[in-house]
């Protein structure tokens, strides 16, 4: 069932640490923090995982800094910075808090201060050798050695949050959707389950089998390409060729059922936009059955490939601690030991209570423990794709209300990378806030860590084993 | 591994794609100025085994000092503005615009008006114009070698 809104509190500015801290110990995750300004009156929300639960806690934004939660949540240092970026909140106590949507031009103003003999910077970006998002990185290295690495994102900020604002919740969507090509799909069933929320609708299950397809469908894709990517990134060109050209075949299935090899237009608000006839559903079934064989042939290809996996063990290592710490999600995290998984906890998808995700063989949180994990979740996926496929997807009926319209709608929804939480704020039936925090948002400190004390070689590597979008991350 | 090529072969004898004939080539580098990702994933795909767009002597090279067309995406923000330029300033001329995709063709593009520096257009004289949201690899292969034609 869907939930009417989300569950809020709401707090004076001196009890907010202490607000926040008591919902971590009481076992709720944090899963990120975003400023508003709804009715002209500003504040800030942090939001906290619970099962399938979002609670919400909020504290008004009087002109005075605002206590930092850095110190008792690290995850949330790149919110902080983002809303004193954007929204102009000062944070007390996040020293220093460098500028992360802003580009400052001075390099000290940004970058963490390094020092010491043999110490020097090397600069990438924000264009790159290949077909690449754009962004900047600065390496902090001792000879090839990186000691830390200073990611400066943003740079494909293009305001969509703020662009959507005033508009019906319907008209917002394009928004959401856009904000990344790669993971159109789980953008915006993220925003369409927040909207419902706030709107206070429940989707019939039709709907729900038709987003859970979509959403695996992405997932699939992505995977390819992320395995792909991976063989590129250690030059092992066979396998990086056949899983593109799986990645293609998945891509032109894609094209097949919904007119668009992105799946771009196939998610409405508070209605479902997608149907399968009896024989698309056997025939997309059947290719899928195919992609699976192929994909199977190739993958134990590349486990026998002893010169592509000599070059992924004990690389770009991020321990169960700092996979937690820094608030990781998605495979990064499951390749760490963290079992998190929107997933296993999304009543208003298709899923199910018993849906577990899968996990390495061993959780290394190295590079191949992330290539390992997708390779097992291509299974998973799969399996869901061809149950679902067993039966044709009707058109929905319409939603139904279940309850009162709240202040907030905020979903939880899997994405290739990660979690991603979308929270909606309607005044009058009007956008006056959303705020899409993507997994690879979430992703990208964890990546930051995950290459100090690697080979500077090593990072184009270490950054495909993530495959964190920027384009949804910089929104 | 000799699986793995036993497979691309097949994957290629099924593109059944056409033998490249004249001795052309042309070097492109690619700038996203702030594109949704979804025309990086199907520029990348040209390269796949099902388009191989360097059999017609295409290919995305390092350096804007090596490229003979710079190919945008993105509607630029004002982020990327400055790189953007400073791409185009390093190539050696004759050189060549392209515009791939409907955001780097200024077309219906969703952001707020501040954050964008100007459209592509105003920016550089655009020479190639690839529609599509995003165009499909088909459609930019054909819309670049339509651009080296016109070269």
């Amino acid at each position: 069932m869907s939930r009417p809104g989300a569950e809020v509190s709401e707090v004076a500015a001196p009890s907010w640490r202490r607000a926040c801290a008591d919902r971590v110990a009481e076992g709720a995750r944090f899963c990120g923090a975003y400023a508003s300004e709804p009715g002209g009156r500003r504040r800030w929300t942090a939001l906290f995982a619970v099962g399938a639960e979002t609670r919400a806690v909020w504290t008004p934004v009087s002109g005075a800094a605002l206590p930092t939660l850095v110190d008792l949540i690290p995850a949330a240092s790149w919110d902080e910075r983002e809303a004193h970026d954007l929204y102009e909140i000062d944070f007390d106590g996040h020293e220093p808090l460098r500028p992360l949507a802003a580009h400052p031009e001075e390099t000290d103003a940004w970058t963490v201060p390094v020092s010491g003999e043999g110490t020097y910077d090397v600069a990438v970006g924000p264009i790159h050798a290949g077909v690449i998002e754009s962004g900047y990185f600065r390496f902090h290295v001792v000879g090839e050695r990186i000691l830390l690495v200073d990611p400066r994102l943003f740079h494909k900020h293009r305001g969509l949050e703020r662009a959507a604002e005033g508009a019906a919740a319907e008209a917002g969507l394009p928004f959401a959707q856009r904000a990344c090509g790669a993971c159109a799909v789980a953008n915006s069933v993220a925003y369409a389950l927040a909207c419902e929320a706030a709107l206070g609708l429940s989707l019939p299950p039709e709907a729900r089998r038709a987003r859970t397809l979509l959403l695996e469908l992405e997932r699939l894709y992505n995977h390819l390409n992320d395995i792909a990517a991976i063989c590129a990134g250690v030059g092992f060109a066979p396998g990086n060729m056949a899983f593109a050209a799986l990645k293609e075949r998945a891509q032109r299935l894609n094209r097949e059922l919904t007119g668009h090899r992105f799946l771009f237009g196939s998610v409405a608000v508070g209605a479902s936009a997608f149907q399968l006839s009896a024989v698309e559903s056997d025939r997309a079934g059947g290719a899928l059955r195919e992609i699976g064989e192929d994909a199977a042939l190739a993958w134990r290809e590349l486990c026998f490939a002893a010169s592509a996996q000599a070059r992924l063990g004990g690389v770009g290592e991020l321990s169960r601690e700092d996979a937690a710490r820094l608030g990781a999600v998605g495979p990064a995290a499951r390749a760490s030991g963290l079992a998190i998984d929107a997933r296993s906890a999304s009543p208003d998808l298709w899923y199910g209570s018993a849906f577990a995700p899968a996990g390495p063989p061993i959780a290394s949180g190295d590079v191949a423990a992330r290539l390992e994990l997708r390779g097992a979740e291509l299974v998973v996926t799969l399996a869901i794709l061809d149950e679902l496929l067993a039966e044709p997807i009707a058109p929905a009926a319409e939603a139904a209300g279940v309850g009162a319209a709240g202040p907030l709608g905020v979903a939880r929804v899997e994405s290739p990378r990660g979690e991603t939480v979308c929270a909606v704020e309607l005044v009058g039936g009007r956008l006056a806030r959303v705020r899409l925090r993507t997994g690879s948002y979430a992703n990208w400190p964890a990546l930051a860590r995950a290459t100090a004390g690697n080979l500077l070689p090593d990072f184009p590597l270490i950054n495909k084993s993530f495959e964190l979008c920027y384009a949804c991350v910089d929104r | 591994m000799f699986v793995l090529l036993r497979h691309l072969a097949r994957v290629r004898r099924e593109a059944g794609l056409p033998r490249h004939s004249g001795a052309r080539s042309l070097a492109i580098r690619h700038v996203d100025a702030g594109s949704c990702n979804a025309c990086e994933h199907e520029l990348a795909a040209t390269a796949a085994p099902q388009y191989d767009l360097q059999r017609f002597g295409l290919d995305i090279v390092a350096s804007p000092r090596h490229a003979d067309v710079l190919l945008v995406t993105g509607p630029v923000t004002t982020r990327m503005r400055g790189a953007l330029l400073a791409a185009y300033e390093a190539m050696p001329e004759p050189r060549r615009v392209a515009a791939l995709g409907d955001c780097a063709l200024g077309c219906g593009v969703l952001a707020a008006p501040r954050e964008l520096a100007a459209p592509l257009e105003e920016l550089l004289s655009v020479d190639i114009r690839i529609p599509g949201c995003p165009p499909s690899p088909e459609e930019i292969a054909k819309g670049i070698l339509a651009g080296l034609d016109d070269c």
